[in-house]
């Protein structure tokens, strides 16, 4: 019998041992951005606005109507004066890019925000598990995740992954990466790297629908440090709370709205359909569709089932549009990170949303200061936030973003401690939101 | 690495029972422990007599709360166990690209080319001596768009490429596995040197109209490597998400990447690399556990990028002349070598039985305290598993690890012929070879296999699949009409 009574208690006690791991492997798996660093290259790559037109100029094949066009676009573009540009584009050999070019932009990039990453966040790159780099136009052999690896002397049991051409939304694509990377528990620390490469990109040549890249696209980066060790929660920023990810590829407008193909002229340019907003209304709904059950407090959701009963039952009434469109989306969201794609982006997804002027002013603002960075114009308009003091503990932060395919991504951060660095936005935030936005 | 010098022939017989006595011993040390045991047990039984036992047993009191509770903990116990055990990843069938004879690259036709396109003629003599020795075969294949003179390389034409193979290849898995595409919940699609905008997982998502919910992502400049990359990131997904299923796209665009200069170290890749794809369909579902080839039991990664020799060993740049190609340094055998080596101290302690690793670490210890020249013992890797497919980057990187490795011809050989019958196909070339390895009739269910792939960075990734059920031939494949005329002898040199 004690035989029996012993055996039982071992196995109680394994038991217990078990679930006592499942829960430090529950609780590891919370995915917090421990901080990140906006990347503000140097003075000399400023272009102004007529610094744009002189180097559209530069493009013999335009004729006087597309040259108007372009300025057109340029001036209304809510893009400012002090945006940045790569050194060949401002040097003149937009036509002719070589590989060392794109390479000298990266590196550029790379050497600066890399660094100081670990230095703010006092890690070592040996201590990195972790690294998703994320540039979509740029992918050279070895990989740019490989030139991290090289130049910072991480471990050689360091996971790696580059993704590429998954558009302006990869970011985010970057993060789910990470998160599931997190979700098994093990303490693990990752890098994620996020920019665009803009000197090989530039279209020289006179189609109306692929020029508009390069009126908007500028040089910018970030990167990001995130680990999943509760111990570290003391000094992280924000915690992740939940990501959606959508993809209308299935619909084909919407998979040919951004193709980047040759010209008549056999010249590469990335070609912007006249389906593109539609597109991406479809894929925004789509998400939306999904992370409101997530986003929105019970009592919102429970207001929206009963209005669409109402509607659907007594009026006999089966259009959604109008109850959409009374959500109050700020109740369960605080602060807005929205893709500076252009004007009318932030416009349609500000309206949308019920947005008011306070809660685009970070993406307008970010426009008007760094131009359409592509992927990481999320952080930029995050640095914003908190260079502003905007970001508060428990405050919840929405980033949306869009990108080719056509895909939608949205996540929402929950912030873990009142936030107030400056970062890039130190030196002019006192100078925002300025009076005029428009360019001479 | 030293070779053991040939001892005598009796000494040689006698050491080799001695060792397999010592495997034996040491394998199943546990199985042999419990014979002693059941002899004790059962002396301890037959000593007592029958009724004393049948009174020993009646003494027992059994409390019914007492069973039931203790039944209760063993089953929770168990249910605890075997929930916190990590998902195991399926691999449920996998296709490759077949290319059409119209593709074919023959050495003449490829001479006649490089003739009428390359302006010095001492390159062309340098890729002739490189085809000859290469260890390819006549029936290789080249996308169409290099089968001009000069070779039109549009992003049109590579595109064209990218949907010939990716979608021939899904539509091969789709057939083999009756697969829904609206079921795929994972879509990781690795292409090292061509990356359109849109990615090539969203002309995938287009196509085969998969779900807006799908968990797309596109892996790019990772190499010949990447197509375990690709299994691991599935793998990681896989993970966190219950009854899901992911299909991972490996290929190579060659396309775009013809190499129009004159400097020896570019020019290589020219002569090696081959269209190839490759559709590979793993899932975490139950059910699916029955009609699954093989399970994942392995996957580890080593990166060599710190290191500046084998950051550069595999590297784009551009020429003088402004043509970009990939250059392949002289050293890259030595560092793949390195790379292995640092890949076998982690994966060696996982797979290889005890009896080896008993034996490494005798080794070790004797070299660090007793004697440092004593000669380092190289684990006999061929116990651990049955079948290897190497990355067939070409007949030096096979001939090399064929040396590291101690493995024989026939072990090599599924590396050598892909080579031959297909050219390096980069990241899929690791499918090509498990297809000639089944079309051969040689996989059994139990069989363990090692897929060991290198690339850029200076990465070496291994994988390590167990078999699930015995593949019958015929197999449906890319060998399906050849596999009858392998092996065939590959000459050290062609006469062109």
């Amino acid at each position: 019998m004690e035989v029996l009574a012993t055996l039982t208690v071992l196995f109680l006690l394994y038991s217990l041992y078990l679930l006592y791991k499942s829960y430090i492997l529950k609780r590891s798996t919370n995915c917090y951005l421990v901080d990140y660093v906006c990347f503000k290259p140097s003075s000399d790559r400023e272009i102004t606005t007529r610094k744009c037109g002189e180097i559209m100029e530069r493009n013999k094949t335009l004729g006087l109507a597309e040259y108007k066009f372009l300025l057109k676009v340029l001036v209304g573009s809510g893009i400012g004066e002090r945006t940045y540009g790569p050194r060949n584009i401002i040097e003149g050999r937009e036509e002719s890019p070589t590989l060392d070019d794109a390479i000298q932009e990266m590196d550029e990039f790379l050497d600066v925000t890399v660094h100081d990453l670990f230095v703010k966040t006092n890690i070592s790159p040996s201590d990195v598990d972790v690294l998703v780099v994320n540039i979509s136009t740029f992918c050279p052999a070895p990989s740019l995740a490989s030139r991290i690896v090289h130049r910072y002397n991480m471990r050689k049991d360091v996971k790696t992954y580059n993704l590429s051409s998954m558009g302006c939304s990869a970011t985010l694509v970057a993060i789910d990466v990470v998160q599931n990377i997190f979700k098994s528990g093990k303490k693990t620390i990752a890098v994620v790297v996020t920019s665009e490469s803009i000197s090989p990109n530039w279209y020289s040549g006179n189609d109306r629908s692929m020029m508009l890249g390069n009126c908007l696209f500028r040089c910018g980066g970030s990167v990001m440090l995130l680990t999943n060790d509760p111990a570290m929660r003391s000094q992280s920023k924000m915690r992740l709370k939940c990501l959606v990810r959508t993809h209308i590829g299935a619909n084909d407008d919407a998979f040919n709205s951004a193709v980047q193909k040759e010209d008549d002229m056999g010249r590469v340019g990335v070609h912007l359909s006249k389906s593109l907003p539609k597109s991406a209304v479809h894929a925004f709904s789509q998400n939306l569709k999904r992370l409101m059950p997530k986003v929105l407090p019970y009592r919102e959701m429970a207001l929206l089932v009963y209005r669409i009963v109402k509607q659907k039952v007594v009026q006999r009434n089966t259009k959604l549009n109008t109850l959409v469109a009374q959500i109050d989306f700020k109740s369960g969201v605080d602060h807005f990170c929205l893709h500076t794609g252009g004007t009318a982006v932030i416009d349609a997804v500000g309206r949308a949303l019920r947005l008011s002027e306070y809660d685009v002013e970070p993406a307008r603002m970010t426009l008007h200061r760094w131009g359409n960075t592509s992927a990481s114009s999320i952080w930029y308009v995050l640095g914003y936030m908190e260079a502003k003091k905007r970001l508060k503990r428990n405050d919840r932060v929405l980033m949306i973003s869009f990108g080719s395919g056509f895909k939608c991504n949205s996540c929402l951060w929950e912030v873990c401690r009142d936030l107030g660095d400056g970062d890039v936005w130190e030196d002019c935030i006192k100078d925002y939101p300025p009076q005029i936005l428009v360019n001479p | 690495m030293p070779r053991q010098p040939s001892p005598d022939f009796s000494t040689s017989v006698k050491l080799k029972y001695v060792k397999l006595g010592y495997q034996y011993l040491v394998n199943h040390f546990l199985t042999l422990l419990l014979i002693p045991m059941i002899a004790t047990t059962a002396l301890e039984l037959f000593r007592r007599g029958p009724e004393e036992i049948s009174t020993l047993y009646d003494s027992i009191e059994f409390d019914v709360l007492h069973i039931t509770f203790s039944v209760f903990v063993i089953i929770f116990v168990l249910i605890v166990y075997f929930m916190s055990r990590p998902r195991p990843v399926y691999l449920v069938d996998y296709a490759c690209f077949k290319p059409s004879p119209s593709c074919r690259v023959p050495f003449a036709t490829f001479m006649e080319h490089t003739s009428m396109i390359c302006e010095d003629p001492k390159s062309v003599q340098f890729q002739t001596r490189i085809l000859e020795r290469s260890g390819l075969g006549e029936e290789t294949c080249l996308p169409p768009a290099n089968h001009y003179i000069p070779p039109n390389p549009t992003m049109e034409a590579a595109r064209a490429e990218a949907q010939l193979v990716i979608f021939s290849a899904i539509d091969d898995l789709i057939k083999k596995t009756g697969l829904q595409p609206k079921h795929i919940d994972i879509l990781v699609v690795n292409c090292s040197l061509f990356s359109p905008t849109p990615s090539l997982s969203a002309m995938i998502v287009n196509k085969y109209k998969l779900r807006s919910n799908i968990k797309s992502f596109n892996l790019s400049g990772m190499g010949c490597s990447a197509g375990l990359l690709s299994i691991d990131l599935a793998r990681d997904l896989l993970q966190v998400h219950p009854g899901s299923n992911a299909l991972v796209i490996s290929t190579e665009i060659i396309t775009p990447n013809f190499y129009k200069g004159n400097r020896r170290d570019m020019l290589l890749p020219n002569c090696l690399f081959r269209m190839g794809a490759a559709a590979v369909l793993l899932s975490n579902r139950r059910r699916d556990a029955s009609r699954a080839k093989y399970r994942l039991l392995h996957l580890v990664r080593t990166h060599k990028g710190a290191d500046d020799r084998a950051y550069r060993c595999v590297y784009q740049e551009e020429d003088s002349d402004g043509h970009c190609g990939i250059s392949l340094s002289k050293d890259l055998m030595a560092i793949a070598g390195d790379a292995l080596k640092s890949n076998i101290t982690t994966i060696g302690p996982l797979v290889l039985p005890m009896s080896e690793q008993l034996l490494f670490f005798f080794t070790l210890v004797g070299r660090k305290l007793i004697k440092p020249n004593l000669r380092p013992y190289i684990p006999d890797f061929k116990q651990a598993f049955e079948h290897f497919c190497i990355h067939a980057g070409g007949r030096a990187v096979i001939d090399e690890l064929q040396k590291s490795l101690q493995l024989s011809a026939e072990h090599v050989e599924a590396s050598r012929m892909t080579l031959h019958r297909f050219g390096n196909t980069s990241s899929s070339s690791l499918w090509y070879e498990l297809n000639y390895i089944e079309s051969k009739g040689r996989m059994r269910r139990g069989n363990r296999v090692w897929q060991i792939g290198f690339g850029s960075g200076f990465k070496c990734n291994s994988a390590v699949w167990k078999c699930l059920r015995t593949v019958k031939t015929p197999v449906d494949g890319p060998w399906e009409e050849c596999a009858d005329r392998y092996p065939v002898d590959i000459p050290e040199i062609v006469k062109l």
